[in-house]
């Protein structure tokens, strides 16, 4: 049984020759108290991939369980419902209403779930105990430090007691030394059972999860299992293979400047340009938009 | 949702402390629409009620009997009402109808007012358009011993010195610059009146129908008479029953019997306190109404400005919006913290245009002749009225606070 299912989920924005797609059919499964790493360059639909999966955003193609059960026909307020119950965010900017203390932000999920108030603030006092910013109670989010605010965040998504906790690049914004902490508490949660999806950039981070998800331009493509306290090997290589500039590549970024300029001539376009092409993905629809494009990737 | 009630009225107020400009001129539209329904409503609250106090003091069965038919008797739906009546009308009543009237069964008093012309000199001071009213010694009994200091004249000493005059409580202190002149003298019409009595204080309004006996000189009607060679007009006849509670039947009695001595003709008027309170009142009513109805106009542009401001704090806030649907707002507590913030907007510009219009009320009351009444009524309606606009005004922006897409709202800042 598992917590999350994704079956070829696909997410389109725009229309027309605007179209960009994603997440191209994306198939994923997660288990109960997994702890999932997902990496890839930016634009590689991440974000979109958690926002689908945390119920903020629908999927445009594709069947999605959660718990068993299918969201698709679920409506709007049932979906806040089950966000509220049942999924913790956590944000790269945080994202705490800057005019509430920080109880108050803790405790704002159980206000939405009709908790009363004395209640309310009993709970958000323990959780905040338990991320040690329970000094800070009073304090408003723009009088503390980026991990502190975090940490708050952290208790915010936990004051439901949900079953998955979804974090954006938790550590994103912060220096290694918060990033440290915020991952050892994350890790902390996982412990006591719950599952949890991080986007990160940082390969270092991944020696907290027990899996690490790649993605490239909307699909997964590559899915490993790895041991906690080990930086997982495809992103090892990621870390050490990087390799050093060399003269040549300072050409390149010239010649891709260069290729920024309008040409003439528009029939001698440099191959490089050419090459790159089929990257930006237009609709791999059906209705064969652009039967090259899909040729060219091979499908 | 209680539980989160408390919660939207912290978060409402926090808000508008941070944005503490736009939201005053919000709320100024509500603000300025309570003070003037408030205030309009009290004035003429307390006009009424001034009117009402001088009828009782001049007693609730007075008779006034006057020329022309001032009011005319609509068909059931209500009197149709003249303006000044009476004033420019003179000349259908003679001295006769004054002994009718007093012949009629049931009546007390029957007393003769006629308006006298010409200037008051004291000295060197001269009041060019006093109010002399020539009346008889029953005015004393008639307006129940009106007389503060001194005594009211009486027939039968007016043989030995006519030129006798009873002054008004305002006009005793403008003419002789001291409260009880007694014995003191004047000119008129060519003779020197003396100062026979000083009558107490009558409280008047500024929209009364009645005669305003603080400005008043009386005198003899019997010398009025002699120094107008007989040619003086009959103002209006005040009359009172000896049983008031026979009221009606006098009144039927006294139109009848001036009915025929007029051939049939009904070229008079017989007006009772009542009857002239319901037409101050019916006048005071409409105008409250008409003054009251701007100003709810204003309530309504005020709803608008808050629609306004609504529609820009959601737009501004559409990033807090996104977040608090991300931590599992229901697009219904959505609604509800706009809705509220909407109404406390608008209820605290309802309170804010009361308490104005207190103070207003107050300064009203010190420095003019009007005593405003404060109509909780009219505070209640007012306020309430504010709170539904905020609430119905509230409600567009607010819907469409609740029907933003999460993931869009988080999205953008």
């Amino acid at each position: 049984m598992s917590l999350i299912k994704l079956t070829d989920v696909s997410k389109l924005y725009g229309f027309g020759d605007a179209t960009t797609l994603a997440l191209d059919e994306v198939s994923l499964k997660i288990e109960q108290n997994e702890f999932v790493a997902i990496m890839g360059p930016s634009g590689c639909g991440k974000s979109t991939l958690m926002n689908v999966i945390g119920l903020l955003d629908r999927p445009t193609h594709g069947k999605y369980l959660l718990s068993e059960r299918s969201v698709a026909r679920l409506t709007q307020s049932r979906r806040a419902k089950i966000r509220r119950d049942t999924i913790g965010f956590i944000f790269q900017s945080y994202n705490l209403l800057p005019r509430l203390t920080v109880l108050e932000n803790v405790a704002l999920p159980l206000a939405y779930r009709g908790m009363l108030p004395g209640k309310r603030t009993r709970l958000a006092m323990e959780m905040l105990e338990k991320v040690g910013m329970a000094d800070r109670s009073y304090f408003y989010p723009p009088q503390l430090s980026g991990g502190q605010v975090q940490r708050v965040a952290i208790a915010r998504a936990l004051i439901n007691d949900p079953r998955l906790i979804i974090a954006d690049e938790p550590t994103g914004n912060l220096d290694s030394a918060s990033s440290r902490l915020v991952m050892e508490l994350l890790s902390e949660i996982h412990k006591a059972g719950n599952t949890i999806l991080f986007v990160t950039h940082n390969p270092e981070l991944t020696r907290y999860a027990s899996r690490v998800v790649y993605m490239h331009d909307g699909s997964v493509i590559q899915d490993e299992l790895t041991k906690v306290g080990e930086v997982a090997l495809t992103a090892l290589r990621q870390m050490y293979s990087i390799p050093e500039k060399t003269a040549e590549d300072d050409l390149a970024g010239i010649s891709a400047l260069m290729q920024a300029v309008p040409q003439k001539d528009l029939d001698k376009k440099p191959a490089a340009k050419k090459a790159r092409k089929p990257r930006k993905k237009a609709v791999r629809s059906k209705q064969t938009y652009k039967p090259t494009a899909s040729k060219a990737r091979g499908k | 949702m209680s539980p989160t009630i408390y919660g939207n009225i912290k978060m409402a107020v926090s808000s508008l402390q941070t944005t503490k400009m736009r939201s005053f001129l919000t709320m100024l539209g509500i603000i300025i629409g309570v003070i003037s329904v408030v205030t309009v409503v009290s004035i003429g609250e307390g006009i009424k009620q001034q009117v009402s106090q001088e009828i009782n003091q001049l007693g609730r069965d007075m008779i006034t009997i006057r020329p022309g038919d001032g009011i005319e008797r609509g068909n059931g739906t209500g009197d149709t009402v003249k303006l000044f009546y009476g004033t420019a009308i003179t000349g259908s009543l003679a001295d006769t109808d004054v002994a009718l009237v007093q012949k009629t069964a049931g009546v007390r008093y029957a007393v003769p007012v006629a308006l006298v012309n010409g200037p008051i000199k004291v000295d060197d001071k001269t009041i060019g358009n006093p109010l002399v009213l020539a009346t008889t010694e029953q005015m004393n009994g008639l307006l129940d011993e009106p007389v503060e200091y001194g005594e009211f004249f009486v027939q039968d000493d007016l043989a030995d010195q006519p030129n006798v005059a009873i002054i008004g409580h305002n006009l005793a202190d403008k003419l002789f610059g001291q409260r009880v002149p007694l014995g003191g003298s004047f000119e008129y019409l060519g003779q020197t009146f003396f100062v026979r009595g000083i009558m107490k204080k009558f409280d008047t309004t500024p929209l009364s129908v009645s005669t305003d006996f603080n400005d008043a000189i009386l005198i003899p009607y019997s010398t009025a008479q002699a120094l107008t060679n007989n040619n003086t007009q009959l103002y209006e006849i005040l009359a009172k029953p000896q049983d008031s509670r026979q009221l009606d039947q006098t009144i039927a009695g006294v139109t009848g019997s001036l009915k025929a001595a007029h051939n049939g003709q009904q070229r008079f008027s017989v007006l009772r306190q009542d009857e002239s309170l319901k037409v101050t009142n019916r006048i005071l009513d409409l105008m409250t109404k008409m003054i009251a109805g701007v100003a709810a106009i204003s309530l309504l542009v005020g709803g608008i400005g808050i629609m306004n401001v609504m529609l820009v704090s959601v737009a501004e806030r559409t990033h807090e919006i996104g977040l608090r649907k991300a931590l599992g707002a229901s697009n219904r507590q959505v609604l509800a913290q706009f809705v509220t913030e909407a109404s406390v907007l608008s209820l605290l510009g309802g309170i804010i245009g009361v308490i104005v219009s207190l103070i207003l009320n107050f300064i009203l009351r010190v420095s003019t002749p009007l005593t405003p009444v404060i109509s909780w009524e009219a505070i209640v309606i007012s306020v309430g009225a504010s709170f539904i606009v905020g609430v119905i005004f509230g409600t567009a922006p607010a819907l469409k606070a609740a029907r933003k897409d999460p993931i869009e709202a988080l999205r953008s800042h």
